[in-house]
């Protein structure tokens, strides 16, 4: 984590972490954090729909 | 010198496709008053939050694989899986972040991704009032970040099938955002149904007025400066040489600008000669630019200008049959403008505009127009249709029809539109 670059010289990708492996892990819980929203959305709306029934 | 010259051409292009993104996201401010004024009051906030939702999920799924399938799937349905389409465009790739080495992936990237949100928004309006929430961002998601993308990676490409085969041309995306939105649009609409009131017994269709006409006329215009970035977005920054479009020919946005703004004044005509109404006068000016878009880089703008005409009258003849044929409850009227009206300017291209050179790709023709409108047509409606299908079997498509008559405002948003209520000056206004 933190920067991947010890100069700006010659620097290419420098987002946090470029080069390593928690970049993918960002990516995979930014996934699971979306999907998982979806389905609290889901169940929440289905939870509000019951109780207007 | 040299080296000053490349870095001012590099950050030229940085700043062109930033502020056609920036521009891009005054569209979805005129969607979102466009949708919201068409609702009626009950349920103006959950239009107006579905429509937000559209885009905040559109955005992080297109940078987890739309824009991979839109480098890797130009060909076909078989993707691209070299090393050079992964590196360019996964979502663990270099280039897909901060990098100083590339100055352009973000910004085309962005560009797209409000393109894609787009066709999310062109979709959230013809849906309103009775669809759930989450059914609704799983679809969006579907049209956002796969289905329109696939379909840009086939007709908005360098490299795009339709090009290199059958010399398809679309400057303006009336095929793959707007033909392939309506579509999607129109297979959903076809398993949702019509909203509670629509229809009559004896099949006949009742209007549904929406609660503020004014807004909905301002989203639209709202909207008219949105495409700016919109069709800024379609072409081709290339710094040393002459603009190109992205099916490589040159162009000029001088060019865009005779035939955007022409289009925009006759789509108003048509829709105010057939209807005398607001409402379709603005949805004309966008059915005007749909109905041209395809040829905005070349046609002589008085063509542009009796095309659009023509498109702006089209639109609302056509929502009212789609009405009667298919008891088709569009609120906004998407299919029409932006399906038929699309469908009819890829066309009407072919006929215009034939014979134009593509280097070693086939010449602008008819057919290739043809081929091109009928695959976008399939390509919107399947998925749409299908998918609405599963959810609506799953109970996850349609809202509960007690919540429907009570109106989604109250019983899902936490805050109200309205609090001091609307005085309609029908009532009278009392005397101080």
């Amino acid at each position: 984590m933190g920067s991947p670059i010890e100069s700006w010289e010659g620097a290419t990708a420098y987002f946090t972490g470029a080069g390593g492996s928690t970049p993918m892990i960002f990516l995979i819980l930014s996934v699971v954090l979306c999907v998982g929203l979806i389905v609290h959305g889901y169940i929440d709306e289905e939870k509000t729909y019951k109780k207007h029934k | 010198m040299e080296d000053q010259m490349t870095w001012t051409t590099t950050v030229n292009m940085e700043v062109y496709y930033w502020w056609c993104t920036a521009f891009m996201f005054i569209i979805h401010a005129g969607f979102l008053g466009y949708e919201m004024g068409a609702s009626r009051m009950k349920n103006v906030l959950a239009s107006g939050t579905k429509n937000i939702l559209a885009f905040a999920f559109v955005i992080p799924t297109f940078f987890f694989f739309g824009w991979w399938i839109y480098l890797a799937f130009p060909t076909g349905l078989i993707p691209d899986m070299s090393a050079e389409t992964m590196a360019a465009g996964a979502p663990w790739a270099e280039a897909m972040g901060p990098n100083l080495a590339d100055n352009a992936t973000g910004v085309f990237w962005a560009a797209f991704a409000l393109f894609a949100a787009t066709t999310a928004s062109i979709f959230s309006g013809a849906v309103i009032e009775r669809i759930k929430v989450t059914g609704f961002i799983i679809l969006a998601i579907l049209l956002g970040s796969v289905v329109w993308i696939l379909g840009a990676s086939w007709a908005w490409h360098g490299d795009g099938w339709l090009l290199t085969e059958f010399g398809w041309h679309d400057f303006g995306a009336a095929g793959c955002v707007h033909l392939v939105a309506a579509m999607f649009a129109f297979g959903v609409l076809l398993n949702l149904g019509p909203r509670i009131g629509k229809f009559n017994p004896d099949a006949t269709a009742n209007e549904i007025k929406p609660h503020n006409v004014p807004m909905s006329v301002f989203g639209l215009m709202v909207l008219f400066v949105g495409f700016f970035g919109f069709l800024g977005g379609c072409i081709i920054y290339n710094g040393t040489g002459q603009w190109t479009t992205i099916f490589g020919n040159p162009a000029t946005l001088s060019a865009i600008a005779f035939n955007t703004v022409m289009a925009f004044a006759g789509g108003i005509i048509g829709g105010w000669a057939v209807t005398r109404d607001p409402f379709w006068m603005m949805s004309g000016a966008l059915a005007g630019v749909f109905a041209t878009a395809s040829g905005l880089d070349l046609y002589w703008p008085p063509l542009v200008f009796i095309l659009a005409v023509a498109g702006g009258a089209l639109a609302p003849i056509a929502a009212k049959w789609l009405e009667n044929t298919f008891k088709l409850d569009d609120a906004v009227g998407a299919v029409s403008v932006h399906g038929v009206c699309g469908a009819f300017g890829i066309l009407a291209f072919g006929i215009f505009a034939s014979g134009y050179p593509n280097g070693d790709y086939p010449d602008t023709n008819f057919m290739g127009q043809f081929i091109g409108m009928i695959t976008m047509a399939v390509l919107g409606f399947v998925p749409g249709y299908g998918v609405s299908f599963v959810l609506k079997q799953l109970d996850m498509l349609r809202i509960p029809e007690e919540v429907e008559i009570l109106g989604m405002d109250i019983v899902k948003v936490p805050v109200t539109a309205y609090p001091e209520g609307m005085q309609s000056a029908l009532k009278g206004v009392p005397a101080e």
